[in-house]
């Protein structure tokens, strides 16, 4: 596998015999057009340009997949544009500066428009809005059953008023909104029924307002930032039509079903800040944040049909309550500068999150005619954290860094079923961290630089099998840099091992990566890199497999990724532009995936087989792409362009696909 | 920094004045500058910097060219030369920090920026921003963000190039969106431990919440290991060969590495609850645990978050 994935790269890059910036999508183009002064006009000047095009997809395979990872489409779309006018003076009458850039315009997928304007001394806006499609093509995960078919659309404005004086305003307001078609899944009517796909219509609106301060003071910056962040989902679910559930072995079934769920509530938040730095010794800096954070909600499921055992089935379910979260943050830095060169900080912080929430849950059904009872919850964790750390420049060449991190946290629980505190179960832990950091950085000559770095750990109770217990982190870089090359190599290995009695956790990740990036004329230009990352973990498991208890037994996850990108430019008489670029990524696993593969639709099969099948996925993803463009007048370019898609899995084809992808466009100012 | 130690205020004060007096004469003013690099000096209104010029109103030492690099008198006599001004090319990193923070200081972002493990790796202001030659329309960049950012973090770029990714290269997200490169205080969750310059969301929340707010909750039943180690505990947010950017191929081998009884774990200190009995691992039914947890997240409703 993986000398054929070499084989593959080493062709392309012959064939190539050159670079660039890879991995980007192919549109839009880069290349300028117009003068790069712009023109001017009165006392401002303007710098434009605007790509419009047409976008063409075409798709083998599996198009769920193809739009859950890519989702270019077809039509024509705004590209780029941008406008850039900017006073000459600084002095203009109602603004000095105005950008304004988009992305994607026209039904793209990924869309974004970013705006600002200023006046100096005066005013600053900012704004950014952005659109994202969201498909999410029922995948294996949840049985293939779960699918989403949204879009989400997201926009922030900022406002500050005076923002060169001592004294700043702020406000701002962020709306992000999440709404379209789904499908969802429910189980009933008992803990062994049947699942049903349900219909869903997303539904998620979050605004935020925020108003704020700052001020300088004594050689004292001071800031004040108060927020209210509102939140409302109310995403229905129904059954348009009566279903036999997903297991055709299952006598579930259900002939009608309908959920209404509104959910809302705000998140108020403070947050000061306050720092000096006006002395050559010292700077201090701290922070403190609150928010609150409260949601109130309703539940109503109405299911009507038949259970496992072919019983008429009716049952309804009631639950109304609320949940809280405040949390309290709060953080200080000291930095302190006893020499030129060395810079000691420390930064103690605090943190208070407690989660609490009530509900009263009420079902009523036909067989039992119903019950009510009472749901409180209660989960707080309360942690202080210290981080002492050195950073000294010993030589022109040499610098050193060290560190001690310490954290304690208790984390509280309360469970309770009943309206009775005699009833609630309650725990109480403590964990700690020590953790110890320390890196070296060389600087030979110039252009070469080399850094070291290690991280080792200690934790006395980690919180979940999984978290680091006994850890640590090696890491070195080096990067040559000059005027027309950039060589960087690194490599970087953590460890982690979690045992307690009778289970034991153990982790072993590395990341290796080398980049070149070599420009030597302004018409050729050359990009080329490699990473692999390995991962494996063994954990211990238990679980239940055909009515017995299976304890002791292993999950080991193996993941062998390589990731190669390059890409190489071309400038040809001044005229045009040639780009071609290639990106891939493989992983490999340990290829145990062929090896254990148990029977197809095996239900009596060893779980731990099955395990060991599911815990591998090879697969390789790759793209070369190519762009050409060419100026056709000095203000107008036109621009053709091509990216491949193949997604291909070793262990099933329902989920590969090819996709090609291209585009034609102009780019013009006037 | 510098250490001044001298002792006594009005000694300190005479320190502090006289070279003051004597450095104002050695500014010579943009103007003069103009004359040798008129290249630079004629785009510079295009400039964040040039706000500095355009106040009309700040001592010479804040404005223009000289409020960086230093006032010009010598270099100007001498003809030119790098030695005989501040030039940033032959700075050591943390004398480039200290130039930028003498103005840049005051802004909140950039307060934990002494500390950051940029700053610690002499990653400082100049490796990612280019004063005079920034081909992005915002914040003086040096490059495109991503290829910023790529240039030293090459597994991230790898990362962003897996199947299953946050849009960062289709351009509908940043880096930024998610950290602080400047540095952050240490994030409330995790125990503070490896902090990745992430940023939070509405003061103290994963960045994660900042768009993802269907998953912020609060609910009456949390997923504990959402509010006490995190979205990472099941997620790698940059990307992942796998669906949902999940750690596994398969959503059970996610939830069985927890949840298997074993050891002090959980919130009770007796292990995280194992899987009832009447779950059949050998059955692929049994094996798509949020098809019928499907709140995985957290519930309102249900403690082992069905509905």
């Amino acid at each position: 596998m993986k000398g054929r994935m070499f084989s593959h790269a080493a062709v392309v890059l012959i064939g190539l015999a050159g670079v660039c910036l890879a991995q980007t999508t192919v549109a839009p183009s880069p290349e300028p057009v117009g003068r790069s002064r712009g023109e001017d006009y009165r006392n401002y000047n303007f710098v434009h340009s605007f790509e419009t095009g047409y976008r063409f997809r075409s798709v083998g395979g599996n198009l769920g997949k193809y739009r859950s990872d890519v989702n270019f489409g077809n039509g024509v779309r705004l590209l780029a544009s941008s406008l850039a006018v900017n006073s000459k003076e600084g002095q203009g009458r109602l603004f000095d500066q105005f950008t304004l850039n988009t992305q994607g315009l026209g039904e793209d997928p990924y869309q974004m428009a970013s705006l600002r304007l200023e006046k100096n001394k005066l005013y600053r806006y900012d704004m950014l809005w952005r659109v994202s499609d969201y498909y999410n093509p029922a995948l294996a995960i949840s049985g293939g059953q779960r699918l989403a078919d949204t879009r989400r659309r997201v926009q922030d404005h900022d406002v500050t008023l005076l923002p060169q004086s001592s004294l700043r305003l702020f406000a701002g307001f962020s709306r992000n909104t999440q709404d379209g078609p789904a499908l969802a899944t429910t189980q009933l009517f008992d803990s062994r029924g049947d699942e049903f796909p349900l219909f869903s219509d997303v539904r998620r609106t979050q605004n935020e307002y925020r108003v704020g301060l700052e001020a300088r003071v004594l050689g004292m910056k001071f800031a004040a930032f108060r927020g209210w962040e509102k939140f409302t989902e109310d995403t229905p679910l129904r059954l348009d039509s009566a279903s036999a559930g997903n297991n055709s072995d299952d006598q579930t079934t259900l002939a009608s079903f309908r959920r209404t769920e509104p959910y809302q509530g705000s998140t108020p938040h403070w947050r000061l800040h306050l720092f000096t730095e006006n002395h050559d010794w010292l700077a201090v800096n701290a922070r403190f944040t609150y928010s609150g954070g409260r949601r109130d909600f309703a539940f109503d499921e109405n299911g009507a049909g038949t259970d496992r055992f072919g019983r008429a089935r009716s049952r309804q379910i009631l639950v109304a309550g609320n949940a809280r979260r405040p949390v309290t943050n709060g953080a200080v830095t000291f930095s302190v500068f006893p020499s030129r060169g060395l810079v000691l900080t420390n930064h103690t912080a605090f943190h208070h999150v407690r989660v609490e929430g009530d509900n009263t849950y009420q079902e009523i059904n036909n067989l039992t005619s119903g019950f009510r009872f009472f749901q409180f919850r209660y989960l707080g964790v309360r942690s202080f954290v210290n981080q002492s750390d050195a950073n000294w420049r010993a030589r022109k060449w040499l610098g050193l860094y060290g560190g001690y991190h310490y954290s304690k946290r208790r984390i509280r629980s309360i469970e309770q079923f009943s309206e009775q505190p005699s009833d609630a179960t309650a725990a109480s832990q403590d964990n700690r961290i020590h953790s110890g950091l320390a890196g070296i950085r060389f600087q030979p000559n110039k252009p070469l630089s080399i850094s070291l770095d290690a991280e080792v750990g200690r934790a006395d109770r980690p919180f979940f099998p999984i978290s680091e217990r006994n850890f640590h982190a090696l890491g070195a870089r080096a990067q040559y840099k000059s005027r027309s090359l950039t060589l960087a190599a690194s490599t970087r290995a953590s460890y982690n091992t979690n045992s307690v009695s009778l289970f034991a956790h153990s982790s072993r990740a590395r990341a290796h990566a080398a980049d070149a990036s070599w420009a030597p004329k302004a018409w050729f230009s050359f990009d080329a890199g490699y990473s692999k990352l390995h991962l494996d973990t063994l954990s211990g498991i238990a679980y239940f497999a055909s009515g017995r208890q299976v304890l002791g037994d292993e999950s080991l996850y193996v993941s062998n990724i390589h990731s190669g990108n390059l890409g190489v430019r071309l400038g040809i008489r001044n005229r045009a532009d040639l780009y071609l670029g290639y990106s891939r990524v493989q992983e490999t696993g340990d290829g145990r995936a062929r090896l254990d593969a148990p029977p197809t639709g095996s239900r009596t099969g060893s779980a731990s087989t099955l395990f060991r099948f599911a815990q591998t996925l090879p697969l390789e993803f790759e793209s070369p792409q190519g762009r050409f463009s060419v100026r056709i007048r000095n203000k107008l370019r036109w621009n053709l362009g091509y990216q491949h898609y193949r997604y291909r899995e070793d262990s099933l084809a329902l989920q590969d696909y090819r996709a090609h992808t291209g585009y034609t466009s102009v780019v013009w100012s006037f | 920094m510098k250490g001044v130690g001298a002792p006594g205020s009005l000694v300190r004060l005479l320190l502090l004045l006289l070279p003051a007096a004597a450095a104002a004469a050695d500014y010579v003013g943009g103007a003069v500058c103009k004359t040798c690099h008129p290249d630079i000096w004629q785009n510079f209104y295009k400039n964040a910097h040039y706000k500095s010029v355009a106040a009309g109103d700040l001592p010479p030492e804040r404005t223009g060219c000289e409020s960086c690099h230093g006032p010009g008198k010598a270099h100007v006599e001498a003809r030119g030369g790098k030695a005989t001004i501040r030039a940033f090319s032959l700075m050591e990193p943390q004398q480039v920090l200290d130039a930028c923070l003498a103005c840049h200081v005051r802004d909140i972002p950039r307060s934990n920026i002494r500390r950051s493990s940029h700053t610690q790796s002499d990653v400082v202001c100049a490796s990612c921003h280019s004063i005079h030659k920034s081909p992005a329309p915002k914040y003086l960049l040096a490059k495109k963000q991503t290829e910023l950012c790529y240039g030293c973090h090459a597994g991230v770029r790898a990362q962003f190039a897996m199947p299953s990714k946050h849009r960062v290269n289709e351009g509908f997200m940043a880096c930024t969106d998610c950290h602080n490169p400047h540095g952050t205080a240490s994030p409330s969750w995790r125990m503070g431990l490896r902090p990745r310059l992430a940023d939070t969301a509405l003061a103290n929340e994963q960045a994660c919440l900042k768009c993802h707010t269907d998953k912020r909750g609060p609910f009456v039943f949390e997923h504990p290991s959402v509010r006490v180690d995190g979205c990472e505990s099941c997620h790698s947010p940059h990307g992942s060969m796998n669906p949902r950017l999940l750690k596994r191929p398969a959503v059970f081998t996610v939830c069985l590495e927890c949840h298997n009884g074993a050891g002090t774990f959980g919130r009770q200190g007796d292990g995280v609850k194992m899987q009832s009995s009447t779950h059949n691992m050998a059955d692929p039914r049994y094996r798509n645990c949020t098809t019928c947890h499907a709140r995985i997240h957290g519930s309102n409703v249900d403690s082992l978050f069905l509905r």
